[in-house]
């Protein structure tokens, strides 16, 4: 799974359906919604499946407040809740990497949300300093994203 | 049964569904927008998201935001509350297409009971009494002129799409009728964007009173009894007891039959109200159905010993009413105070910093809130802050018990609607059982003293 960068993997057979689900472990403490792995069998008590998940709020409280410690640092938030891909296409190349530098209106990923790719663009031209996410990670609203510090103007 | 449940509310009913997800062993995720980011619902689900900024309508109301949250939070089931997207047809809808179970009626069933016109002719066609009035909408003057002789005087004129008391007019005589016409018809296009109106017989001192209904996905309809909601302001409930302090047991029975059979005609599953206007002679006629749990739901459950959410959640998943709920037996009587974060006397809302928080308790006090000491109360959402839930043996225990739980119920830092409450259950018209929807409108020195 983590060889292919799987997110999910299910199994279906004779009524017994198995999912696997790999957690986006993050570094810095964004949301985790999902205790990992998971194994849901139908039928099975619902209490087996009450694993202990990330307090999402406080976590998500340091997350925003973290970028911050950087003086003129722009962090580009999630304007919607979805998934993260880094890249147009699976296992495509990343529209921006740490280092690159990139115009206002310059796409830096997509968002899916309900089956629709929302393209994210940077709000101001600069250098890309952090990637608060990773490739397939569910995100919130309001979560960093991305971390750039902006073009001196002239 | 369902393995998680995302709960698109905030509030104490966002708490009231959480726990009802615990006893039954479900996994809860919140969803919230910026201004509830330290509100219980958050810290006591499993798992939370933010979903939007302050506003409903970014947020809560948000329906792709909400959506996409269930997606990535991989839950079965989505438990709307009250408000918000409670009685969105089009929500309950994007849920099933999203293979995702709405916790609430069918679609159809929302979307018939939110068209108050045709869910009139559909109660009237099952035998449930309705007022006297237009068939359905009154398309011209010479219509509104033949249905004000046949039904007679005083009438009301009333916004098919509305509620809340706009678009609507009361007639006294035949001069008034056509002015009033234009006028509502004028009022409900700039309201509801529809200027249907429908008239019907005016009800002077009418009662508020309603029927919990529980439907199951077989078939199944049962009522639990009815509340009186009488003591309101502007169409705002304060006030609901049960059982009403005027309803016989045979009324009781007949109408809470009629109501079952109406609703196992349509096909109606989960929990819902049916509300009536009862007129000084004792008839009982059908105004509109709330296609939701409401707010008070605990008085029923109080005197009835049924869990109404736990129940809905579980006919959501497939279960019989009969497995659910069983026989039941009402029991004593039980009052609940809806406390909202308002000046008791303007009525304004007094959002700000609780400093001080105490609940009270004893024998027969059930308290419903979201609120703590330091909690924020944001100016976005409703006024609401708790809801205290008073049981005794009969009537007059519980008025008892709910005057020292008004008493020991301590908030600092916002107004509260405390001191009206205790203003009301003092009052000798009420405890007498005295009382109609006017209320509190008619006693100024009640309502703002």
């Amino acid at each position: 799974m983590d060889k292919h960068g799987l997110e999910e993997f299910e199994y279906e057979r004779d009524g017994l359906r198995i999912r696997l689900k790999k957690a986006s472990a993050h570094s810095q403490g964004a949301v985790r919604v999902f205790p990992a792995p998971e194994i849901v069998v139908p039928g099975a008590s619902p209490a087996s499946h009450a694993s202990a998940s990330a307090h999402a709020p406080s976590a998500a409280r340091e997350a925003s407040s973290d970028p911050g410690r950087s003086e003129d640092l722009h962090v580009v938030k999630s304007p919607i809740v979805g998934t993260y891909y880094a890249s147009a296409t699976p296992g495509g190349e990343p529209f921006v990497a740490v280092g690159a530098h990139v115009e206002s209106g310059q796409v830096l990923c997509i968002i899916e949300a309900m089956k629709l790719m929302n393209e994210i663009e940077a709000d101001v031209a600069g250098e890309v300093v952090r990637i608060f996410v990773e490739n397939g990670q569910p995100v919130e609203y309001g979560e960093p994203l991305f971390g750039i510090h902006p073009h001196r103007k002239k | 049964m369902f393995r998680k449940i995302l709960i698109a509310n905030r509030g104490e009913i966002a708490l009231r569904i959480l726990t009802a997800c615990k006893e039954l062993g479900i996994r809860t995720v919140a969803v919230y927008s910026e201004a509830d980011r330290n509100a219980l619902h958050v810290r006591f689900a499993d798992e939370a998201i933010c979903i939007g900024p302050p506003r409903s309508s970014e947020s809560y109301l948000n329906i792709p935001q909400v959506i996409s949250a269930a997606e990535i939070a991989n839950v079965d089931a989505i438990h709307p509350g009250y408000g918000f997207l409670s009685e969105n047809a089009n929500f309950a809808e994007v849920c099933e297409a999203s293979h995702i179970t709405f916790i609430g009626p069918s679609p159809e069933s929302i979307r018939l009971m939110g068209e108050k016109d045709k869910a009139r002719v559909e109660m009237a066609a099952a035998g449930v009494p309705i007022i006297p009035g237009s068939p359905g909408v009154v398309p011209d003057e010479d219509a509104a002129k033949k249905i004000a002789e046949e039904i007679g005087y005083p009438l009301i004129i009333k916004a098919a799409e509305g509620g809340g008391g706009r678009g609507m007019r009361v007639v006294r005589e035949k001069g008034e009728l056509i002015p009033a016409f234009q006028t509502a018809r004028n009022e409900a296009e700039q309201a509801f964007g529809s200027a249907n109106v429908y008239i019907e017989k005016l009800i002077e001192r009418p009662r508020h009173i309603e029927f919990q209904v529980l439907g199951d996905k077989h078939g199944s309809v049962i009522h639990l009894g009815e509340r009186e909601c009488s003591i309101q302001r502007r169409h705002q409930k304060v006030l609901e007891e049960s059982p009403s302090p005027v309803l016989d047991a045979r009324t009781r029975k007949r109408v809470g039959d009629q109501v079952v059979k109406a609703l196992a005609k349509i096909g109606y599953s989960s929990a819902g109200t049916v509300e009536f206007l009862r007129e000084e002679s004792g008839k009982l006629y059908f105004i509109e159905m709330n296609a939701r749990i409401q707010v008070e739901h605990p008085v029923t459950e109080m005197v009835t010993g049924v869990d109404l959410v736990k129940s809905q959640i579980r006919v959501a998943a497939g279960e019989m009413l009969a497995d659910v709920v069983g026989s039941v037996e009402f029991r004593g009587h039980a009052i609940e105070c809806r406390i909202n974060a308002e000046d008791p006397e303007t009525f304004t809302p007094s959002a700000g910093r609780i400093t001080a928080f105490r609940v009270p308790g004893g024998p027969g006090i059930r308290v419903d809130t979201a609120a703590y000491s330091d909690a924020v109360i944001p100016p976005y959402y409703d006024s609401l802050i708790a809801k205290i839930i008073a049981h005794g043996h009969d009537r007059a225990e519980a008025i008892a018990r709910m005057q020292g739980a008004l008493g020991g119920f301590v908030v600092e830092g916002v107004k509260t609607t405390i001191p009206l409450h205790k203003r009301i259950l003092a009052d000798p018209d009420f405890i007498a059982g005295n009382f109609d929807t006017h209320f509190l409108d008619r006693s100024p020195a009640l309502a703002a003293k």
